[in-house]
């Protein structure tokens, strides 16, 4: 045995500041389902974000895999294609000892003939216990959770959300921020933010924790936006929405860029994807007006040589890889933290986002 | 026949712009005497009890038969127009098949008939066959039929070449061209009014242009037949923004002869109400923001508010209620647009468009009468007199709606005092989707009397 | 702060910690190989203060880690609130080594199964030992303490509470009646 590893007398045991506090009590969570960002509070981030840390040190485990949710049926409902989320739920539910049930919808319910209730109610019928649901019409998982007993946990709808997305980026930014806060730092969310459920969800999170937050890409693609900046700086939620790409990254301290599809060409939303690279696509050049260390994120799957060059995508400063093995810790810890609530069955309102579950 | 004496109501007749205390007998289905009541005898009755008006008319309304009885049948529709307090209602052509000959429209008469509703029933036959938006259907034979107006309605008329000339035909005929004002290449794949609400929601936005534009179009049309042909006449159906009602606000002024309505629910509920508000127009105000002001108390994407034209800001509903009141908007109309569970308990963005609206609409303009936003004299007016003079002679009540003594009995007995609340067993309407289940309204229908027959009646023994 | 009936006051807890470091030194014949590991959360400073009274008496830094058994936990479907996270913290390597967890109060041993099942799951130590401050009784399974602080006769409708100065400013043990709660589940604290 290799030598004496702790001096008992000196080291410290990681006791979470929470617990240092005499006679606190931690807040828990409260929400049956995690439909949005919209309904959660900064305490509600803060459990999320340290309930995932707990989650990355089971990761680091010779077995990283813990018995918290085994007997639990876990379905992961996807009505787009989608690999990585995908799988990522799958690990998350895995490690965590639930059994996994896969079921890949690629069609929308009109076309397959099956409305999105029948469907529900039969994976409930078949076990479902807590259901991952991706969709690509906006509000879908609402419609699920208003049906579904159990638990449901949006994997992105739409334009609408992609909560768990957002919760991975804010939890990799604090990891890797100096002061691990992104409170007062300059976040550039760059490219197609229209048909963007991440830009929304991380709009709601970023804001919330404080962020100077900046929105940048073609005027097209930001259509509604100044709309929203206008009641969100009325409402203390504040944040930049510019087409001019130099003045987003200035000083940036992170930046993150948006996949473009190519259906934004058919649309008329813009001229070419050419067009699209050469105006605003993330290349070390323009990496370089934002500070020195900024990270670079990009929620992926990503195009390389259009939205970001694939030399900042593989460069020093990217984080790209870290969001991958946080949305595994973060997918974690909303199920666990969901898996308490869904138990016992006292949800209240099973429509309302995120609702107060006593 | 019908024997109704209505002792100490508030009357209300717009076409002699009076309201006040007083009572009606109705014997054998004749109004027999309407008896405005003066000073002592008028204690304690006031505007906020019992009111007694004549029976509502209703411009725009989807029967839904034939084609689709699941919805809705003539049959349920004049049913629910009566529990709404309407007495006469226009069905919409875009049947399975379309109104554009009149064979459909003796089918509806025959279904109407069988139906034994005192309602009366008149309908617009199609602009266009099949409502192709390419050729005109037959104007003639269906003014000939008695249709009331022609509309393409679901969608504008497409051409502007169609319309120009439909409008002069029509006005020939003397009658009007109801179009529903939308430039569809503005709103392929739209959902929500394009603003703040869709853009957190991530909903595809539905910008108010689509319907200025088409507004615009429209009356630039209109312009250029009515000096050919001056009996033309274009009907403006549901008009939603507040940029649309200046333009019509505009062309009123110099002289167009152009009329427009609005709806119920577009002067009552806003955008919000899909991201789980559940306040009025006037509550939220220009600036409301429901997430800011914690108004956010049902689930998102009810897609019982997804609605063509979608309902729009605050501020909209509230330039709606303006255009009522300064005359701008000439009548309420409910666009009543009932669905089937199949076609409405989907994702809102695969939900049919429509609100299952005609009973619900007293209720919520009363809430605006209740609110300042409307005097109740004008919202009759609105429903009324207002509908009455855009029919003209082709209603049973001859362009005029009234409490005139001698006639046939056309009138609804509404409780402005009573709530009730809207839920689907209480809703005649086969389509249960509306936005209201669940909420209380205001103006509890006693009873409507259609053509001097009991249309509708309240069970006054259980509820009251 | 302190409500219930006293049963440990702060020095009998000083002195019950300095008897279990001698009860643990003398079971393993000295201190190689011996690794103390606190069960969250009022089993981690427990440990530490073992591992103090080892150095104290032994001169020997005995290695102390911090193991949290919420993920192990067999009640989940029981509580109303996922209990919050705190953290496992493990000196690395435990296999071949005697661990020894630590833990405040034992009861139904529901926790302790938790805790050797996380365990584990980290490697295979020589053997598992167990030291706790109080045992109360009940078990709802097939295990005993090695070390043991103060046995406390109570009854079901009873609570014991630890408090300890690192967790709750100070020290003692108390002891009080339950009237609304028919079962020893809590939304925050282990089973047993």
């Amino acid at each position: 045995m290799s030598a004496v590893i702790d001096d008992a007398a000196t080291t410290d045991v990681v006791v979470p500041s929470v617990d240092v506090a005499p006679e606190s009590q931690p807040v828990g969570w409260r929400h049956r389902h995690l439909l949005d960002v919209d309904g959660l509070t900064a305490i509600d981030l803060d459990l999320v974000m340290r309930t995932a840390d707990a989650m990355r040190e089971v990761l680091a485990r010779p077995i990283a895999k813990v018995p918290a949710l085994r007997g639990r049926n876990v379905t992961i409902l996807f009505y787009e294609a989608s690999t990585r989320t995908r799988v990522s739920f799958e690990v998350a539910a895995k490690n965590l000892s639930a059994d996994v049930v896969n079921i890949a919808a690629a069609t929308s319910s009109v076309t397959k003939g099956e409305s999105l209730i029948d469907t529900i109610r039969t994976v409930e019928a078949l076990g479902a216990q807590m259901l991952v649901i991706r969709h690509s019409v906006s509000g879908a998982p609402y419609l699920a959770a208003e049906v579904f007993s159990g638990s449901v946990l949006n994997g992105g709808d739409g334009w609408h959300a992609h909560p768990t997305q957002a919760l991975l980026d804010l939890y990799t930014m604090r990891s890797r921020l100096d002061g691990g806060s992104v409170a007062g730092r300059k976040i550039v969310i760059l490219g197609d933010v229209l048909h963007s459920r991440v830009a929304r969800s991380n709009i709601w999170s970023l804001t919330a924790a404080g962020a100077d937050l900046w929105l940048c890409g073609p005027p097209t693609l930001l259509r509604g936006f100044e709309a929203w900046a206008g009641r969100g700086a009325a409402a203390g939620r504040r944040f930049h929405v510019t087409s001019s790409v130099e003045d987003a990254l200035r000083d940036a301290d992170v930046v993150m860029a948006l996949r473009i599809q190519r259906e934004r060409m058919a649309s008329g939303l813009l001229p070419s994807l050419r067009e699209y690279a050469a105006r605003y696509g993330l290349t070390a050049a323009r990496l370089a007006l934002a500070k020195p260390a900024a990270l670079v994120m990009h929620p992926g799957p990503m195009n390389e040589g259009v939205e970001i060059a694939a030399e900042v995508a593989a460069g020093p400063q990217s984080v790209i890889t870290d969001q991958v093995t946080n949305g595994v810790a973060i997918r974690m810890a909303l199920l666990y933290l969901l898996a308490g609530v869904a138990s016992t069955g006292s949800g209240a309102s099973p429509a309302a986002n995120a609702s107060p579950a006593a | 026949m019908t024997d109704l004496d209505i002792g100490r109501a508030w009357l209300v007749d717009p076409t002699v712009a009076r309201e006040g205390p007083g009572e009606i007998v109705v014997r054998d289905g004749i109004l027999e005497a309407v008896t405005w009541l003066e000073r002592e005898e008028a204690d304690g009755i006031d505007a906020g009890g019992v009111v007694v008006a004549p029976g509502f008319i209703d411009l725009h309304a989807h029967l839904r038969e034939p084609g689709n009885e699941d919805a809705e049948t003539v049959a349920s529709g004049l049913a629910a127009a009566a529990h709404g307090g309407f007495t006469t209602v226009c069905a919409m052509p875009n049947t399975t098949p379309t109104l554009d000959e009149p064979g459909v429209l003796a089918r509806i008469r025959t279904a109407a008939a069988a139906s034994g509703s005192p309602v009366e029933l008149l309908a617009h036959g199609a602009v266009s066959t099949g409502r192709d938006g390419e050729t005109l259907a037959a104007l003639g034979e269906l003014a000939d039929a008695g249709v009331v107006g022609f509309s393409d309605d679901g969608a504008p008329v497409r051409s502007a070449s169609i319309l120009r000339n439909a409008l002069a035909y029509a006005g020939a005929l003397g009658l009007p061209i109801v179009d529903h004002p939308e430039d569809p290449t503005l709103t392929d794949g739209a959902e929500a009014n394009e603003g703040f609400v869709s853009t957190v929601l991530g909903l595809r936005g539905w910008p108010t242009a689509a319907e200025e534009a088409a507004v615009g179009r429209d009356l630039a049309i209109l312009a250029d037949v009515v000096r050919d042909v001056p009996g033309a006449r274009l009907h403006l159906t549901h008009l939603s923004t507040a940029a649309a009602l200046e333009l019509v606000r505009r062309a009123k002024a110099a002289g167009l002869p152009v009329t427009c309505d609005v709806t119920p629910h577009h002067l009552a509920l806003s955008d919000e109400w899909i991201a789980g508000a559940r306040r009025f127009a006037w509550e939220a105000g220009e600036e409301g923001d429901p997430w800011r002001d914690d108004a956010l108390v049902a689930a998102p994407y009810g897609s019982s508010l997804r609605v063509n034209p979608p309902l729009r800001t605050p501020a909209d509903a509230l330039a709606c209620l303006a255009a009522l009141a300064d005359g701008t908007a000439d009548a309420i109309a409910t666009d009543h647009a009932p669905h089937t569970e199949v076609d409405k308990m989907v994702e809102f963005g695969e939900a049919a468009n429509g609100i299952s609206g005609i009973e619900t609409a007293l209720g919520l303009v009363l809430e605006a009468v209740d609110a300042g936003h409307l005097t109740l004299s004008r919202a009759i007016e609105a429903l009324t007199a207002g509908p009455a003079a855009i029919l003209g002679r082709r209603s049973r009540r001859n362009g005029s709606v009234g409490l005139v003594e001698g006639a046939l009995a056309d009138l609804v007995v509404f409780d402005r005092a009573e709530r009730w609340m809207v839920s689907a067993d209480r809703l005649a309407s086969r389509g249960k989707n509306s936005p209201l289940i669940g909420l209380d309204l205001p103006g509890r229908v006693l009873v409507t009397i259609a053509g001097g027959q009991v249309a509708y009646e309240a069970d006054l023994v259980t509820a009251r | 702060m302190m409500s219930g009936r006293r049963i440990m006051t702060a020095d009998e807890i000083r002195r019950a910690t300095i008897r279990l470091s001698h009860e643990i030194v003398e079971k393993q014949a000295g201190t190689d190989g011996l690794l103390l590991i606190g069960i969250q959360r009022r089993g981690v400073p427990l440990a530490r203060r073992i591992a103090a009274a080892i150095l104290e008496n032994e001169g020997a830094r005995v290695p102390v880690g911090a193991l949290d058994i919420t993920f192990y936990r067999d009640d989940l479907s029981l509580v109303a609130q996922q209990p919050v996270v705190k953290g496992t913290e493990l000196p690395s390597g435990i296999d071949g080594r005697t661990v020894v967890l630590v833990d405040d109060v034992l009861y139904t041993g529901r926790t302790i199964r938790a805790a050797m099942d996380a365990l584990v799951d980290f490697g295979r130590p020589q053997a598992i030992r167990l030291a706790v401050l109080v045992d109360r009784g009940h078990r709802e399974l097939p295990i005993r303490a090695d070390h043991v602080g103060k046995n406390v006769p109570t009854s079901r409708e009873e609570l014991v509470r630890v408090h300890l100065e690192e967790t709750d400013g100070e020290d003692g043990v108390e002891i009080e009646r339950i009237v609304d709660v028919p079962e020893p589940v809590g939304a925050g604290e282990p089973v047993g």
